[in-house]
């Protein structure tokens, strides 16, 4: 019994370790350093442009589903979100409105003073930026690996928190932008999207936003 | 005396009353006990539809999802296409199961139609209680509740394109199914006539 015990015991420290080596909390001296840099960074970005590959998970599938597109931002608070694969399907925001083309069907929405809106808003422009460091709307913890720094963001926001259970944001190392986002739902269910060929601050016609 | 002879007149109607669906059919029978719907019928396949649903005017779009986890079941989850989950259905023949779902989306009535227009797209088996025919097609009539449902098949392959939802004298739901293979619908369009709600799912590839 006893022996079975220990080898229970040794599997679970042996499956739990590969998750610890990967993933080491940043000091608190590391945190500082990080969120300065990204900060820094995500400051200067007045257009961002980027393709991405989204990757939708859920257990009871064989395999996740992908789609891809591409992503314009302009600041103050232009962002074009676009799928061009397997269906053609764009989100723009804009003004307080939100104008949808699904596959030529448009319409828009006006989202007004929209509390909830202003917050998603923030979040889709923060997960690329990575301007996302807002303590009172999340709880954040740093991690380092060598895949690059992450920060893992709890909601604070009860309705938020309902579609969301956690936001891991992973950052390129070297650039210190966001290269991976991951939108992990109460079901434990997950929405990852990684970022390619990111441009920063070139030129981005307004018409990019055109509906 | 008078209710006898009411009695005895609706009897006459409803025993000569045969459905608007199958007129210009012949009844026919083959004994056939069970007819076997193959679009959903696979336990191993992930069934990824874009989706289109339009509601009184009002549309909503994104990601119908569904997979067969057991005999009889299905696992349905409708998703937008950012791939927040707005529901999660678990959904047999008797068995419903809601495992999540949005607060806008909560409604008793709306969970009733879309696990009715579900379960009929998704059913496997459908228990044959009369048979029709013509010179392409055939007619399956099987009992669903206080309906009935007729399904349309290819004489020839038996290839399921079209069924009609209807009580004994009006359709309620059509659904048409567009198969290549006969294995796998490409397209589903779901209509119904007594409320204005239509539902279009295209097959993604993966």
């Amino acid at each position: 019994m006893k022996i079975r015990l220990l080898l229970i015991g040794i599997l679970f420290c042996m499956h739990s370790w590969p998750a610890f080596a990967q993933e080491q909390k940043m000091t608190a001296a590391e945190m500082e350093s990080f969120k300065q840099k990204v900060n820094g960074v995500s400051k200067k970005i007045s257009t961002l442009s980027t393709d991405f590959v989204q990757f939708k998970h859920l257990d009871f599938l064989s395999k996740d589903i992908e789609s891809s597109g591409k992503m314009f931002f302009k600041q103050p608070n232009l962002l074009n979100w676009k799928y061009t694969k397997p269906y053609n399907y764009s989100i723009i925001f804009k003004n307080s409105k939100i104008y949808i083309n699904n596959e030529g069907n448009k319409s828009a929405v006006d989202v007004g003073n929209n509390k909830m809106f202003e917050k998603i808003n923030k979040l889709i422009v923060g997960s690329v930026s990575g301007d996302m460091f807002d303590e009172k709307e999340f709880t954040i913890s740093y991690f380092k690996s060598k895949e690059g720094s992450m920060t893992r963001l709890l909601p604070k926001d009860a309705t938020l928190k309902k579609y969301i259970k956690q936001i891991e944001l992973i950052f390129d190392n070297t650039e210190n932008t966001v290269k991976q986002v991951k939108l992990i739902e109460s079901s434990n269910d997950f929405t990852k999207i990684i970022f390619r060929n990111k441009i920063v601050n070139a030129k981005i016609d307004d018409a990019a936003f055109n509906h | 005396m008078r209710l006898l002879i009411i009695s005895c007149l609706l009897l006459v109607t409803f025993a000569s009353c045969t459905f608007r669906t199958v007129k210009g059919f012949t009844k026919i029978s083959s004994g056939k006990k069970v007819y076997s719907s193959p679009y959903f019928s696979s336990a191993v396949t992930d069934y990824v539809y874009k989706a289109n649903i339009t509601v009184y005017g009002k549309s909503l779009s994104g990601l119908f999802i569904a997979k067969q986890i057991n005999d009889s079941t299905h696992r349905v989850v409708f998703t937008t296409e950012f791939g927040n989950s707005l529901m999660d259905l678990e959904i047999g023949p008797e068995s419903f199961k809601v495992n999540s779902i949005v607060e806008d989306l909560d409604k008793k009535i709306i969970l009733k139609t879309l696990k009715n227009d579900f379960r009929l797209i998704l059913a496997n088996k459908h228990f044959i209680r009369n048979e029709y025919e013509n010179g392409q097609e055939k007619i399956y009539q099987s009992k669903d509740g206080s309906r009935f449902n007729f399904l349309f098949a290819d004489k020839k392959t038996e290839q399921l394109h079209k069924i009609v939802r209807a009580s004994r004298f009006k359709e309620k739901v059509i659904v048409n199914f567009t198969s290549t293979n006969g294995q796998l619908a490409e397209t589903i369009y779901v209509k119904h006539k007594n409320i204005k709600l239509e539902i279009a799912l295209n097959y993604l590839k993966n």
